[in-house]
């Protein structure tokens, strides 16, 4: 009697037990199963949203893109009034051509014809051959005969512009620059101030001072005032050496390859600088 | 144009049932916080800015990268000219003094998100050597409706001291090596003691370098390279014929770090000028301009200038040949 009540229990016992697990069995089936469709609706409505989503930005962006070119368009057809009368007679514009756009000659010339009917008077051209083509030909200044020849307008500087009152006021003062007119230059004025201020004398303090360099530089031949802007044509965005004296408070303004260059970015990027407010620093 | 990707939040689940409970999948914890912004710049590999200030860096969280960036094309050096300060407190009708604390804030965030993501070098723009002239201004709260005369310079120092104390263990902790460069003899003595402090203790350090510019300027940089260089030519250490570009190059302050020549420049506030900062070193640096003031430039924005720095062709002036 006792064994079987025993037994009894036993068996109620492990029924129990197997009861409770199959309760838990089915409590982590419930939940996985939770999981797995919302794991199969979120992937599946997730790509839907994102796709949405990239149409929506994409729409965006297209929109940019054709406001820009109508905007391009009223202002080169001088409709839009406060883009026609840019004071732009004391600007020292600087122009940086990326050295694979440097060798389209006849869109460099564009670009100059553009400037000059702006009313830009003063521009120094940079080609961008890097340090890695040191010993190749200097693009831009072998091509700037075939510029000067088409550009009628051109005149050439060398070095400084000068403001002269009787200049001809229909032309535009160029100025050819190179990576030889940045770093190099320096290298330069370094070894001019040290034969000017240290050698054969006992001077063990350092004398030279920030106008020293900008001295030694015009004595090298790569002296010039710093320009005022600068605009960066070509696909990278920074200036490729332009010579670093030169741009300590120079506003840059990328505008993209020279081949897809416009009339209408162009004068805009010259009425946003008209209206930048500078504080040097101070 | 901006260019989207789809990134799958979790790998495709399947219907069959697994013998034994399983974690959620990543995708429930995601879905609960991320918002579409966050959604377009990063994943559950991010960590919000918030959660990386004034936390530990873990040594397994340094090779994490938001989806979508490539190990490769990171910039290993990027410089940031934090400006905007000022213009962010004035829009908030705050005090000057509000917009540099909050500026504060924003590195530590920067650093934090540069020691993530495995960037080695950070160089920021603190105090330029022109900004010595800067007047005293007068200011009024909004609150208190005060007006006190203060020396706007002596608070940068000041705050410049102050966030120096507090982050030089931090420093320890994360593996940061800090390095200052500038002209020191126009600081106060107290902050170059601490400069000087700072470098010292951090020198060993492998993990990122913090390099801060104070009282410098890129003029004063390429100056003190050729004076260095003159010397060096007087007391017979090198040859005059030896001086040249690459021997400026070595003399300049940046030279501190491994890799002196910054990728990636990143200047706040809408300015497109580089206002004196590493003239030299910026010849093939890409520059990334954006319109938000430095306070409000946090993850989602530093995340905006590295895809843009991704999506760049870079040449270094060789051409593609």
């Amino acid at each position: 009697m006792m064994l079987c009540t025993n037994m009894v229990r036993l068996l109620g016992f492990v029924e129990l037990r197997n009861f409770e697990s199959i309760r838990v069995m089915d409590v982590g089936d419930e939940v996985q199963k939770v999981f797995c469709w919302t794991g199969q609706i979120g992937n599946l409505v997730l790509p839907i949203l994102w796709h949405i989503l990239h149409f929506v930005i994409s729409t965006w962006y297209c929109a940019q893109y054709i406001a820009h070119v109508i905007e391009s368009y009223f202002i080169s057809s001088g409709l839009m009034k406060r883009y026609k009368s840019l004071n732009l007679d004391r600007l020292y514009l600087a122009v940086v051509v990326d050295s694979e756009e440097v060798h389209q000659t006849s869109k460099v010339i564009e670009l100059l014809h553009w400037l000059s009917a702006i009313g830009v008077k003063n521009v120094c051209l940079y080609d961008a051959e890097g340090k890695g083509a040191l010993v190749k030909l200097r693009v831009l200044k072998k091509s700037k005969e075939a510029i000067l020849e088409r550009l009628d307008v051109a005149k050439l500087s060398e070095g400084t512009i000068k403001n002269d009152p009787l200049l001809d006021q229909k032309h535009i003062n160029l100025e050819f620059a190179s990576y030889s007119d940045g770093k190099e230059a320096v290298a330069k004025s370094a070894n001019l101030l040290f034969v000017k201020y240290y050698l054969g004398r006992d001077q063990k303090v350092p004398i030279f001072i920030e106008s020293h360099i900008t001295e030694a530089l015009k004595t090298v031949g790569s002296g010039g005032p710093d320009p005022d802007l600068l605009l960066v044509y070509g696909p990278a965005r920074c200036h490729l050496g332009f010579p670093a004296w030169r741009i300590r408070y120079t506003e840059i303004v990328h505008m993209g390859p020279l081949k897809s260059m416009k009339y209408g970015s162009l004068v805009k990027a010259m009425q946003k600088f008209t209206i930048v407010r500078q504080n040097y620093g101070k | 144009m901006l260019s989207l990707t789809y990134f799958p939040l979790s790998p495709p689940l399947t219907t069959t049932p697994t013998p034994t409970l399983s974690p959620p999948p990543p995708l429930l914890l995601r879905l609960h916080h991320r918002t579409v912004s966050r959604l377009l710049c990063s994943t559950a590999q991010n960590v919000a800015i918030d959660d990386v200030v004034g936390g530990r860096v873990e040594e397994d969280d340094v090779v994490r990268l938001p989806a979508g960036m490539r190990r490769e094309a990171m910039p290993e050096h990027v410089a940031v000219i934090m400006d905007g300060n000022r213009r962010w407190a004035r829009t908030r009708g705050l005090p000057a003094v509000a917009g540099y604390e909050a500026g504060l804030r924003a590195l530590k965030g920067m650093v934090q998100l540069c020691c993530r993501w495995g960037i080695r070098v950070l160089t920021v723009f603190a105090f330029s050597s022109d900004n010595w002239l800067r007047p005293k201004v007068r200011f009024l709260t909004v609150r208190i409706r005060l007006s006190v005369n203060f020396v706007e310079v002596g608070f940068l120092m000041r705050l410049l001291e102050r966030g120096m104390k507090g982050e030089v263990n931090n420093f320890m902790r994360d593996n940061i090596r800090f390095s200052c460069i500038g002209d020191p003899s126009k600081l106060p003595d107290p902050v170059k003691e601490l400069i000087t402090y700072a470098e010292e203790r951090t020198k060993h350090n492998s993990g990122l370098q913090l390099i801060v510019a104070v009282s410098y300027s890129g003029k004063y940089d390429i100056v003190q390279a050729c004076q260095s260089i003159a010397l060096k030519v007087k007391d017979g250490v090198i040859e005059p014929e030896d001086i040249n570009e690459f021997l400026i190059e070595q003399e300049l302050q940046t030279n501190c770090a491994e890799i002196p020549n910054p990728d990636l420049l990143i200047r706040t506030s809408g300015e497109l000028r580089v206002s004196n900062f590493l003239l030299w070193q910026l010849a093939y640096t890409e520059l990334y301009f954006t319109r938000s003031h430095w306070p409000d430039f946090g993850e989602t924005e530093f995340l905006m200038a590295l895809r843009s720095f991704q999506q760049r062709q870079r040449r270094y002036g060789e051409g593609d040949s």
